[in-house]
């Protein structure tokens, strides 16, 4: 599943730990989430789209799955 | 004893290593009893090798953090769950090939027999029950 994270993330000069320690998950699962190789949790991508004020459907796209 | 209690117990560096000390010494009273010392003393050095291992190698790989506990985020413990699964099925699978091994060689089966019917119970009650939970 396609997604916009680490395109918001680099747009606030974020690196991936600096997400990682917002999220409360590890900087490998940010960078697996930015590689699409994970899709996260309901609860997980909701505080993504809350963190970065933007919606879950703005951040992943399922179509182009 | 509460789940998040126990949660942050087994989430803890030190869970596993100690963990390891435990079985360790629990495997030299064993081998003490059944008079068997060499194996006890050595299992011992093994699991408090692990322990050590796994304690002084957590600050630099992911991986043994998350088997550690304290590096475990949503993505590990579904790694975790897939790794518990895989070895399940190993075991499972090499039970039951060494019952019908067993009952091959003219042998009773046990305790194969045993243990392929606990496995096999333990999952249709883990099954329903978790079905339950939704």
């Amino acid at each position: 599943m396609r997604n916009k994270v680490r395109g918001l993330r680099t747009a606030r000069n974020l690196a991936q730990g600096q997400l990682a320690d917002a999220m409360g998950v590890s900087r490998q699962t940010i960078n697996s989430i930015e590689n699409e190789r994970y899709i996260p949790s309901l609860p997980l991508a909701l505080a993504l789209a809350r963190y970065f004020g933007t919606t879950v459907e703005e951040m992943f796209d399922d179509q182009s799955a | 004893m509460t789940s998040q209690r126990s949660r942050a117990i087994s989430q803890s560096k030190w869970f596993l290593p100690t963990f390891s000390g435990v079985l360790g010494v629990a495997v030299l009273v064993a081998g003490l009893i059944g008079g068997q010392p060499v194996v006890g003393v050595a299992g011992l050095v093994v699991m408090a090798a692990f322990g050590l291992f796994v304690l002084l190698a957590g600050s630099r790989s992911e991986t043994v953090r998350g088997l550690r506990g304290d590096g475990r985020d949503e993505r590990f413990a579904m790694i975790d769950l897939r790794a518990t699964a895989i070895a399940g099925l190993t075991i499972i699978f090499v039970l039951i090939v060494s019952w019908l091994v067993a009952i091959a060689r003219g042998q009773s089966g046990s305790p194969y027999d045993w243990l392929c019917a606990i496995g096999g119970f333990t999952y249709l009650v883990a099954l329903v029950l978790l079905r339950w939970r939704g």
